[in-house]
């Protein structure tokens, strides 16, 4: 057979026979817990199953798996005759089969000679299973009619769906998402647009401004006598035709702009709607039940509470709700995890449940339920011991992530939501609290990641029940777009609880932390600027004297963070750091913005316990440039690079200087007009205007030519240090042999 | 190369030539299809070199999959100091690091850092920074020497060899694939 065709077959196989298997684990295990009634139900359903997966092996050549589940059809087919469930050895047998037609299904090999020697005992112990069968008689295998058509055409027959890999869908939304990029873009074009259309149309009034001057001037030059000879008439009258020329053509060029700015904000429109329905379409490809995470729960309860001698039977409700295959993706860790764990720490011992007046098979229920368009509920729940409060009160005491008698103050509330607290040092905790501690950082990071919320409640020897609240679909990720230290920064809008603005003064130190006050609440308070270490220059909120904050909670602990400015919120599309930025601390991705520059997007719950544990230093410390009464010096840097740029930037403003950047000479020249500077440093070789050009420029002006100006170079020749004395640079350094306390020495001499 | 031989075979008849120029285009083939062999041996090597602190660096072309001008540059918080910050290549977020602190290197004077060039390989990317990108030199490996006395430290270890002209020839794979390149820190540390 062509390999090639043959790897193809074999995958297709891998897929089908896993689902065979699924179903075949599942009903053995529903065929264990409930007595009677279904029995022959499920009998003909395991029967069928093994039987489909045999014909599938032997398409595909797997001899191991086709003799398993012959043997499994056998002992189905006896049940069948004698409507009797097999002994619980025989369950155990039957599961081992099951599992060893998935290790086989792994590897894809037929098999080395330890899986040959496992199939051929399995495929006897069940065999002989069937014949010592109680009331035996029946022929162990029965002749069973073989379908002639292959298993893959099965599959097709019949139904309006195809088969996608899920890989493929994924793409098809990393595509379609990548439209948003192209949405915002266009956003951002729209608005480039307009700012020309504003600069046309006050070219328009400063031409009005003018046009008397432009009328008189044009009589003067038409009347006979004139006080100009003929020739200066003649170029008179050629500036003005020239200006009703210029005028007449910036007006059909704001026309024509304004014309395109309306057909783009109609193809935005159109852009919007087609990108808005094709995500929609995309999303909704994407639902799956829930039952594909589900369905490895049922296995792992039976195995678990085999394992610690415990009895426990699964109840799972809600199967069919469709949820985003990338929620549930995420989900089934932290599902595993909590079902784990009620197993694990919830039920106890038969011995004990009998004592407490319980049935000896614990349950353990998983329940989806839709809450509303949008919501859905999972519950996982457990009818154990339930959660010891007091103990929990203990252990954190002990951690010391609250004081002892502050322990003893929490309500019951605060001190189950300890349960998910991860902070100081989880360790001792979990084992302690029996268990509960461990992981349930993780789910609650999961769940809140997925924009949704988990509560625990728990109630002693009645049971624990964990309620996730998730949305139905991701949706399309908002974030918050805040400025801090001229940096922006992105915090997701689903975390935001809420946005304020504050006096400076509103800030009061309670019990050496600083605090705001928001709906007659205290709340902690933190510079988002302190939390990412970011360089403290000077006094941070806006020029208004207020601060505008937003805060973000986890739990019990809400804090607000102080920031420069809080910009917009609009749909970003998140994308990682790149692989050798593999976790960063307070930092969860970034974006690209409309204007094609890179934004960071901030990890909430980092930002949390990076703010708890920084309140322990005492941020109160005075910072030398925190004078105000000193009026500050601004530095203009013009700088090519953006690298250089920003070192010069961080080295004069930890010095204390205000600064201002200029990619060019131009720039620089744009600059001077619109700010108040006090002194250059400018590179020397720039594009459009160099810095030898740039300082004749300056000191060729009447207002800047005593501006102090300092020349920082990789040219070292004589003559271009003479160059830059001659052209009226105050100073000329060397980029070479440049160090900060040089360039600070001279810019102190000089300002 | 067998189609073109029978090409510039002469018409039947002339006897002796023909044998001769058989012999010949034999040899000539023979030649020419030895000829590459020695070199994907790796007797020389294709790099990219750069300038970075006023020295003269290169790395492997199999390591590098573009170069770039900086333009913009988000720098990144709660990040080693090597790490610059990342850059938007076409819709790609790449993070860009200066191997200059990498290496530990002292800061000297002030560069440029305009270009970057971007390291690939199988499921690792990142940029390093360049003052400026020379262009693509082969050099034959014999001129590779071992270490000068003056490289130390970190840089030493990435070091795939020195020119006799100086270059400071890195080992791309051994940058793309050092752990300690990847930052990864959790709150929770």
């Amino acid at each position: 057979m062509d390999n090639d065709f043959h790897q193809r077959l074999l995958a297709t196989f891998r897929v089908e026979a896993k689902e065979h298997l699924t179903a075949l684990s599942t009903a053995l295990i529903e065929l264990e817990n409930t007595p009677g009634a279904k029995h022959d139900e499920l009998f003909e359903l395991i029967f069928r199953e093994a039987h489909s997966l045999k014909g599938a092996a032997r398409a595909v050549n797997m001899t191991g798996i086709e003799s398993l589940s012959h043997a499994l059809e056998g002992v189905f087919a006896a049940c069948r005759l004698q409507a009797g469930v097999p002994a619980p050895a025989v369950f155990d047998l039957l599961h081992r089969a099951i599992d060893e037609i998935d290790t086989q299904l792994l590897t894809m090999e037929p098999g080395d000679k330890s899986a040959k020697l496992r199939t051929k005992e399995l495929v006897a112990s069940l065999n002989e299973a069937v014949e010592s069968a109680p009331a035996s008689g029946a022929p162990p295998v029965p002749p069973v009619p073989e379908h002639g058509e292959s298993p893959a055409l099965e599959k097709f027959a019949g139904s309006g769906t195809v088969r996608i890999p899920t890989a493929r869908l994924d793409s098809l939304l990393h595509q379609g998402q990548e439209m948003l990029t192209a949405k915002l873009a266009l956003l951002q074009r729209a608005a480039e647009l307009g700012a020309i259309g504003t600069a046309l149309a006050s070219w328009e009034n400063e031409w009005k401004k003018v046009r008397p001057a432009v009328r008189r001037l044009r009589k003067v030059q038409q009347a006979p006598g004139a006080a100009f000879t003929d020739a200066d008439a003649a170029q008179l009258g050629k500036l003005l035709t020239f200006s009703d020329w210029g005028h007449a053509a910036v007006k059909d060029l704001e026309y024509r702009v304004h014309a395109l700015a309306k057909a783009l904000a109609h193809d935005r429109y159109s852009l919007d709607g087609m990108v808005d329905t094709l995500l929609d379409d995309v999303k909704e490809v994407l639902m799956l039940p829930c039952a594909t995470v589900l369905e490895v729960l049922p296995k792992m309860v039976r195995e678990l509470a085999r394992d610690r001698g415990k009895e426990a039977q699964l109840v799972i409700a809600g199967e069919s709700v469709e949820i985003d295959k990338r929620i549930l993706e995420e989900m089934k860790d932290p599902l595993i995890h909590l079902v784990r764990n009620c197993v694990d720490h919830g039920i106890e011992r038969p011995v004990e449940r009998q004592r407490l007046n319980k049935p000896e098979r614990g349950t353990v229920s998983v329940a989806v339920s839709l809450r509303d368009a949008n919501r859905v509920e999972i519950l996982v729940a457990d009818d154990g011991a339930g959660i010891d409060t007091v103990r929990v009160a203990q252990t954190v005491a002990r951690q010391g992530m609250i004081a002892p008698d502050e322990a003893g103050r929490l309500d019951r509330e605060r001190l189950l939501d300890l349960v998910f607290a991860s902070g100081v040092s989880t360790a001792p905790l979990i084992t302690d609290i029996s268990g509960r501690g461990i992981g349930l950082a993780i789910v609650r990071e999961k769940v809140e990641r997925l924009g949704g919320t988990v509560t625990v409640t728990t109630e002693p020897e009645r049971g624990t029940a964990f309620r996730m609240l998730l949305p139905l679909t991701l949706s399309t990720y908002r974030g918050m777009l805040v400025e801090v230290r001229g940096q922006t920064f992105i915090i997701p809008t689903a975390s935001v609880e809420r946005v304020a603005r504050v006096p400076r003064a509103g800030i009061r130190t309670v019990e050496n932390r600083e605090t705001v006050e928001a709906d007659g609440m205290p709340l902690s308070f933190v510079w988002l600027a302190d939390v990412l270490q970011l360089s403290r220059r000077e006094k941070g909120g806006d020029d208004a004297g207020t601060i505008p904050l937003f805060v973000i909670g986890s739990g019990v602990s809400r804090i607000a963070f102080g920031v420069d400015a809080i910009l917009a919120e609009q749909e970003i599309l998140v994308k990682g750091l790149g692989p050798q930025l593999s976790r960063v601390r307070n930092v969860a991705g970034a974006t690209v913005l409309g204007n094609g520059r890179v934004a960071t997007i901030l990890h909430p719950g980092d930002l949390v316990k990076s703010a708890v544990r920084g309140a322990g230093v005492p941020s109160g410390v005075p910072h030398p440039e925190e004078h105000e009464d000193i009026p500050r010096k601004t530095v203009l840097i013009v700088e090519d690079s953006v690298t250089s740029r920003t070192l010069l930037k961080n080295i004069l403003e930890t010095a204390g200087y205000r600064t201002s950047t200029a990619m060019d000479g131009v720039d620089a020249l744009t600059r001077l007009r619109t700010e108040q500077i006090d002194l250059v440093v400018s590179d020397v070789d720039m594009p459009r205007m160099n810095g030898f050009e740039l300082t004749a420029r300056i000191r060729g002006s009447r207002e800047f030519a005593g501006l102090p100006l300092v020349l920082v170079t990789s040219l070292d020749s004589r003559e271009d240090r003479e160059r830059g004395v001659e052209v009226g640079a105050n100073a000329y350094i060397v980029k070479s042999s440049f160090d900060q306390s040089n360039l600070l020495d001279v810019l102190k001499r000089l300002i | 190369m067998a189609k073109k031989v029978k090409n510039v075979t002469p018409p039947a008849g002339r006897k002796s030539p023909c044998r001769e120029e058989k012999q010949i285009l034999r040899a000539r083939a023979q030649a020419l299809a030895r000829a590459p062999l020695p070199e994907a041996e790796g007797e020389s090597l294709e790099v990219l070199e750069f300038l970075l602190a006023y020295e003269r660096y290169g790395i492997e072309m199999t390591w590098i999959r573009e170069t770039l001008p900086l333009k913009e540059l988000t720098p990144v918080p709660c990040t080693p100091p090597f790490v610059l910050g990342l850059i938007n290549v076409r819709g790609q977020i790449v993070s860009v690091m200066d191997i200059k602190r990498f290496f530990d290197l002292p800061e000297k004077g002030l560069t440029d850092l305009n270009k970057v060039i971007i390291l690939q390989d199988g499921g690792m990317v990142f940029g390093v920074l360049a003052d400026a990108v020379c262009g693509v030199r082969t050099i034959p490996r014999a001129e590779l020497h071992p270490s000068l006395p003056t490289l130390t430290g970190i840089r030493e270890e990435y070091l795939k060899g020195v020119t006799g002209e100086r270059m400071v020839v890195l080992d791309g794979r051994k940058l793309l694939s050092d752990r300690r390149i990847v930052v990864h820190e959790e709150t929770g540390d």
